[in-house]
């Protein structure tokens, strides 16, 4: 696998440059804003993009409209944009095209170097993975006489996972299932918020991502 | 001796001369033009058509300053310029009261100085040319006129009669020159003076110490030094009349316009100097001023009156017009005073508003360095003590050390989180990132209510607008969880002309406390950008936060 890294601090753009190599993913460039970014990508055709949402130099969402940016001009790169905060606004400009290979995690989620790589690698694979901080976020609009209500606590938890862009199988090892348990899980929840079956993992997030935006 | 000479070779002394005879022109044009157009807007004065009337006199001065400014900087080297408008209110009405700032009347002053006493000086100083010249040129002209032709005292007859002249008018035309000369500097100060724009609107165009190119002298020594010149500039007169053929008294016409120039001269220089002059006067420097300028005008005619042949008291009308314009002045002073009362009023605000906002920033910054205190840099300290054991363990216990360094990895995410939870106090990216609407969305996720959010704020007011407003709605949240035991929340804001409104109504219980040190933080950041916070907060709820912050 082949990335790009856009981030401005030195600090951590080394870091990451030394965890993605450390674990056999080979980093193409590493630079510095977003303008930079667009460019190596189209110059070098990444896998991957991971991208700072705060880059030089304004400071503000830089990092994020490089990215969409980037994704125009390469349409098959992957983005998987890094943050010291989350916010879902971001999240459903960056869902917006409908297509997979997104991801919007907090840095911090760098330090679950394990869960980080997968999430790596799933995005890249054309997956999604969005942060549990951001789903908490979307949990919270749904207020206790909603049709969450109908959900069972394990339930809750399946799709809070749907949500983060797990598959069934990633489901099923945190949540220490069989894989045939999530599944039935799934049916019910898919069921009883009346949310169509999805041929890929990738639908599934949008659709299970589009219910959650409707406030109830 | 040296002075003298100086003074007739110098090429200012002509330049002098020169502004002095353009008021032989200019002088009764102005006077003649500003009768006209006064008496119009005094005819219209109770119709609307007066306000064409008195933006036509308003440009019409502006217009002849402009011209009197210019030939007083080239030939009285002196700083003059002409009035602008100075605009302290928005709107028409404004723009119109900024016509007539004080500038405007400054300008009208100087315009009839140059008719009062520039009028008669220039007639007086182009005799005295006009005879000087004829003297000296007797012998090319008195012989042939039959009969010879009186000079002063002296009938020459011949051209070596005429002769005589030659020397006699040499010697007439330097004095003739010097007195002119002596003449047109008293015109200097008033020129600079009274040719300005007002003082306000010179301070924010141009930087302290550009603006006044001389250094300031005292008033006092001015008016010294014109009161002397016009002694001499009297007495000369005198003493020819004296030595010549006496009877009727005419240097007295060199005297009143001098005296009455030295009168408001130096009811300036009264002015400037016992600011307890001005109180009586309303506290308007303007009316003192005017009031001054017309009891020396008025004198000053009443005297040409009595002088001359008496009877029918034509001063009446000159001076209904000087007492019209008083009157006005009065009634704008009458008006104007309430503004002054408003501005001390700003002024308390402001002062009070500051030192809210201040204190404020002072609280916030304590809380702030408090947090990082217990917070993220115990947090850290912790993180590192995680660390120094697991390196001790790692050989002797591998086990234990990996313990250890999960512990330390979680002090770290907990680090970052209470550092991210205090960015977001401070300021929250977003609300920089995307405005108001996906801040308070964002705020409303992060809160166990249930929120319904409203904004319609486009376009997106100034960010400090902005951050008050979010911060007075998370303020408000917060408050409803904690204190009120709400439910819902509603929060509208919608931006209406110049004014953003914001209102955040919970279902709690009420009694909130409006003197709070909350609510009291909110009030003072809201009051620094001049907006208000109301409070209705009655026991047993429900409780409504409105704020109103201008964003222009």
């Amino acid at each position: 696998m082949r990335v790009v890294i856009a981030e401005d601090l030195v600090l951590l753009r080394d870091g990451l440059t030394r965890l993605l190599r450390d674990n056999d993913i080979e980093v193409a460039a590493a630079v510095s804003d977003g303008e930079a970014l667009v460019r190596e990508v189209v110059a070098r055709r990444p896998d991957l993009a991971i991208v700072d949402i705060r880059l030089p130099p304004s400071f503000q969402d830089e990092g994020l409209r490089a990215a969409l940016e980037a994704r125009r001009r390469v349409p098959d790169l992957a983005v998987l944009v890094v943050s010291q905060y989350v916010e879902h606004t971001y999240a459903q400009e960056l869902l917006a095209d409908g297509r997979g290979g997104v991801g919007y995690l907090l840095k911090d989620r760098v330090m679950h170097v394990a869960d980080f790589l997968e999430a790596v690698r799933r995005v890249a694979g054309g997956g999604t993975a969005l942060d549990p901080d951001v789903v908490a976020q979307l949990f919270s609009r749904h207020r206790e006489d909603g049709p969450l209500e109908r959900l069972t606590p394990r339930e809750l938890e399946v799709l809070s996972l749907m949500a983060e862009g797990r598959s069934n199988a990633g489901i099923a090892d945190s949540l220490v299932l069989t894989v045939g348990a999530v599944e039935k899980h799934v049916q019910s929840i898919l069921s009883k918020l009346d949310l169509p079956q999805s041929p890929t993992d990738h639908r599934r997030v949008l659709a299970v991502l589009a219910y959650l935006q409707r406030a109830h | 001796m040296e002075v003298i000479t100086g003074t007739l070779v110098a090429p200012a002394t002509y330049k002098r001369l020169a502004y002095l005879l353009t008021a032989l022109v200019l002088g009764p044009v102005w006077f003649s033009a500003l009768v006209a157009v006064w008496s119009v807007c005094v005819g219209l004065a109770i119709t609307p058509f007066v306000i064409p009337a008195l933006i036509v006199l308003a440009y019409m001065t502006r217009g002849f300053a402009a011209l009197e400014a210019a030939l007083a900087r080239l030939l009285l080297d002196v700083d003059a310029n002409a009035p602008v408008a100075v605009r302290s209110r928005p709107g028409f009405w404004g723009w119109l009261r900024g016509l007539f700032g004080p500038g405007f009347w400054r300008a009208q002053a100087y315009l009839l100085i140059r008719w009062f006493a520039g009028f008669p000086i220039a007639i007086a100083v182009i005799t005295a040319l006009a005879v000087s010249l004829a003297t000296l040129a007797a012998p090319a002209w008195v012989p042939f006129v039959h009969g010879g032709v009186q000079l002063g005292i002296w009938r020459p007859h011949t051209f070596v009669q005429s002769l005589v002249g030659v020397p006699i008018g040499l010697l007439l035309l330097p004095v003739s020159v010097l007195i002119a000369d002596a003449l047109a500097l008293p015109f200097g100060p008033p020129a600079s003076s009274l040719l300005r724009p007002d003082s306000d609107a010179v301070t924010v165009a141009i930087p302290e110490g550009t603006a006044r190119r001389r250094p300031p002298a005292r008033p006092g020594q001015k008016l010294e030094v014109h009161a002397a010149v016009d002694a001499v500039l009297v007495a000369v007169p005198i003493v020819i009349w004296a030595v010549t053929a006496q009877g009727y008294f005419w240097p007295v016409w060199v005297a009143l316009p001098l005296a009455t120039a030295l009168a408001i001269h130096a009811w300036f220089v009264l002015l400037a100097e016992r600011p307890s002059v001005v109180a009586h006067f309303r506290g308007s420097r303007m009316l003192a001023a005017s009031t001054g300028i017309g009891v020396a005008l008025a004198t000053f005619l009443t005297a040409i009156w009595a002088i001359t042949a008496r009877g029918y008291f034509w001063p009446v009308w000159p001076m209904l017009g000087i007492a019209i314009v008083l009157a006005i002045e009065l009634l704008a002073v009458l008006l104007l005073s309430p503004r002054r009362a408003e501005l001390t009023e700003r002024i308390e605000t402001l002062e009070t508003t500051r030192a809210g906002a201040v204190d404020v920033q002072e609280t916030e910054l304590r809380r702030i360095e408090r947090d990082l205190h217990d917070g993220a840099q115990a947090r850290l300290v912790a993180l590192g003590m995680s660390l120094g054991m697991a390196e001790q363990k790692l050989t002797d216990d591998p086990e234990r050390a990996g313990e250890l360094l999960a512990e330390a990895r979680l002090d770290a995410e907990h680090a970052l989180k209470e550092l991210r939870d205090l960015a977001r106090g401070i300021h929250p990216p977003v609300l920089a990132d995307r405005g108001l609407e996906a801040a308070l969305d964002s705020l409303a996720s992060s809160t166990p209510l249930r929120v319904v959010v409203s904004v319609h704020v486009a376009p997106r007011p100034a960010p400090a607008v902005e951050s008050a407003a979010y911060f007075v709605a998370a303020e408000a949240l917060a408050n409803a969880a904690k204190h009120a035991r709400a439910r819902q929340v509603d929060i509208r804001i919608a931006r209406l002309g110049d004014t953003l409104e914001l209102e955040v109504r919970d279902d709690g219980d009420g009694g909130a406390n409006p003197d709070g040190a909350g609510l009291q933080g909110l009030r003072r950041r809201v009051e620094a950008l001049d907006g208000s916070l109301t409070v209705i907060s009655p026991r047993g709820g429900p409780t409504t936060i409105r704020a109103e912050l201008p964003c222009a």
